[in-house]
């Protein structure tokens, strides 16, 4: 029995339907409202960004700020579609990606062992946290001086530094999603006679999960943030480059190119996290 | 009724803005000069270097000129250079550029800056090719793929490119990153590049043993002339002003063509720390007449070399639009100034090809 069938007669006979079809009819009814309601919230969060475009259109077509410093829409989609098609963009981006996947890599399995000792030893904790804490209120920028006299100005300088700014998030992020391990889970795997493997992969893994993904995504959001700050020394290639070139020769359309590509990258990033997080915490759904 | 009382309420509003325009057009000047330097001493320091205008703003000679007047004058100095004197001047906080290089100067150009050139801050000098002192390299074909520096979206730039070319080479034959020259030198004693063009006077650093000349040349056709100009706005509102600060400035440039001012100017240009007295004495050892550098003119040689870093600069896709010479160039301030300084045959003029008139014919 097909639905689709069914709605275009069976929604005017609405008030006279026999009591089974009403049930259905609730469903359909249901199924509009949370459809509605959903159209409604993708509404309400396109309503600020089509102000802001609506804004940045007038500026720009009524010349409120001088076109060397703020370029009209048309212009950066032009040389969107410019740099996508000679393939610029697409090879900015990959170099882009691959200093952020090994600083990922690096910082963040770091950072992870980092907090899972801390987590889960006293002792460990007890050593390192005092100068995991200090040394994590040094911002990004303060270790670049340093990092440039030990290793250089070159990829291990970029890959460095967003290692470091990974590092940070994930341990913090990590170590607190072991302290809020219920103990009497702990308990439990005592009783079990659990070995420190078995307590890491049975226990902590799942429990702590929700946090591991929230150090997950703060890593990746710190690895784009420092990134572009860090492709603005010394570079010729990524997405941080490109956007310094294009202020120093005044196109300041590729400055926003740059902008829209992190942006969209984020958001494509934050998605995948999200999937796997959800598919990962399935078993226990009010989690996500 | 309504509509009346709005009109005189708003014309109310407008009568003290009307006021200060007036006032500002019967005494013809302004209440502050703001002139740029593309660049700043060693770590920021607020000393320019390099040029006449330089040794003007140095020597107080701008200041004492309009200092009767009670005109304030506001110099700033921009560590980022020529690209960063466009955004000031984009921005709407310049009144007059004091020798932006070609590249910048037709960027701006290019994207809509309105100005206008009223004379050059000088023109040729040799150009080097610098690697560390540990480079193998004999050619600087030997550098083929590897990381050179130049500071990008600056006259350095072009020059290097230009460098490049005379080799049979281009940009895209190396790994080219963009540093100033106080990074760049940092990254010659580390070894972190393997060469550098357009950006470094090597000769204090062979000193130290930390880099070597590769190549070097003096062909007029590297580089271009330096540019002074005005902001369109300022020029038609305070002609006047403009003439006063032409003049001197030329009277500056007369001061430092005199050979017993060679080592005084050198020292003042020294005080930025971007380079030693000993740099300019070496890098200027062959410049037996200083007029041939020090020169202000807007001649067949200026038009040229810029018309040629027009085309340039569109071949290496650095500019998009096309950039024209007519309206941009406004030589009646600089005439005056000679007239008036008895000058006019002071400086050699130069033809197309940057050879001396006189010699040519």
């Amino acid at each position: 029995m097909s639905l689709t069938a069914d709605v275009p007669e069976g929604l005017p006979r609405d008030r006279s339907a026999p009591a089974q079809r009403s049930d259905r009819q609730a469903a359909l009814w249901g199924f509009a409202a949370a459809g509605a309601r959903l159209l409604l919230i993708v509404a309400a969060g396109l309503v600020l960004p089509a102000l802001l475009f609506t804004l940045w259109w007038t500026a720009t077509e009524r010349h409120w700020v001088p076109e060397q410093i703020l370029p009209a829409p048309a212009l950066v989609w032009q040389s969107l579609a410019e740099l996508w098609h000679s393939g610029e963009l697409q090879s900015h981006l990959e170099i882009s990606a691959a200093r952020v996947s090994w600083s990922l890599l690096i910082g963040g399995s770091a950072g992870l062992l980092l907090g899972l000792a801390m987590g889960l030893s006293k002792t460990a904790k007890a050593y390192l946290y005092p100068t995991f804490d200090v040394v994590s209120q040094f911002p990004v920028l303060g270790w670049i001086p340093l990092l440039i006299i030990f290793v250089g100005i070159d990829e291990p300088l970029k890959v460095s530094a967003i290692s470091l700014a990974v590092v940070v998030p994930v341990a913090v992020n990590t170590l607190h999603g072991i302290a809020n391990v219920p103990r009497s889970l702990f308990e439990v795997a005592r009783v079990h006679r659990f070995s420190l493997p078995q307590v890491i992969w049975r226990v902590v893994l799942p429990a702590a999960g929700p946090s591991l993904f929230t150090a997950l995504r703060q890593g990746v959001m710190q690895a784009w943030l420092t990134l572009v700050f860090v492709e603005l020394l010394a570079s010729s290639e990524g997405i941080g480059y490109l956007m310094v070139w294009g202020r120093q020769l005044m196109q300041m359309d590729l400055v926003v190119v740059g902008m829209v590509v992190i942006g969209i990258v984020g958001v494509l990033i934050e998605l995948v996290l999200g999937t796997l997080e959800a598919r990962l915490q399935r078993w226990r759904p009010a989690a996500y | 009724m309504q509509r009346r009382t709005f009109t005189t309420l708003l014309g109310a509003a407008a009568l003290p803005t009307f006021s200060i325009v007036r006032a500002q057009s019967l005494t013809d000047k302004p209440s502050v000069i703001r002139i740029g330097f593309p660049n700043a001493g060693t770590g920021g320091r607020p000393v320019p270097t390099g040029n006449f205008p330089a040794s003007a703003d140095q020597l107080g000679e701008i200041a004492q000129e309009f200092k009767a007047d009670g005109i304030r004058l506001e110099w700033k100095y921009y560590a980022g250079a020529g690209p960063a004197l466009n955004e000031a001047y984009a921005n709407g906080l310049l009144d007059f550029a004091f020798g932006h290089g070609d590249l910048p100067l037709i960027v701006g150009r290019a994207t809509g800056l309105k100005h206008k050139i009223i004379l050059s801050s000088g023109r040729f000098g040799p150009t080097y090719f610098v690697v560390p002192s540990g480079s193998n390299a004999k050619t600087v074909a030997d550098l083929k793929g590897k990381k050179i520096a130049t500071f990008k979206g600056t006259a350095g730039q072009t020059q290097m490119i230009r460098f490049l070319r005379r080799a049979g080479l281009e940009e895209k034959d190396f790994r080219v990153i963009s540093l100033n020259s106080d990074d760049t030198k940092a990254a010659l004693a580390t070894g972190d590049i393997d060469g550098t063009a357009g950006v470094v006077t090597p000769f204090d650093l062979e000193a130290r043993g930390i880099a070597r000349t590769l190549v070097s040349t003096d062909d007029p056709a590297i580089t271009t002339p330096g540019t002074v100009w005005v902001g369109e706005t300022f020029e038609q509102s305070y002609p006047q002003i403009v003439q006063r600060l032409v003049t001197r400035l030329v009277k500056v440039a007369e001061w430092g063509t005199h050979a017993e001012n060679r080592d005084k100017q050198f020292n003042l240009w020294a005080r930025s720390g971007t380079d030693p007295y000993s740099n300019y004495k070496t890098d200027w050892g062959k410049v037996t007449d200083l007029r041939t550098r020090i020169n202000p003119l807007l001649d067949d040689y200026y038009h040229a070399a810029l018309q040629r870093a027009i085309g340039e600069i569109k071949e290496f896709k650095l500019i998009r639009k096309d950039v024209s010479l007519d309206g941009w160039i406004e030589s009646k301030y600089l005439d005056t100034a000679l007239k008036e300084l008895k000058l006019e045959n002071h400086w050699p003029q130069f033809d197309a090809k940057g050879v001396p008139k006189s010699k040519a014919a």
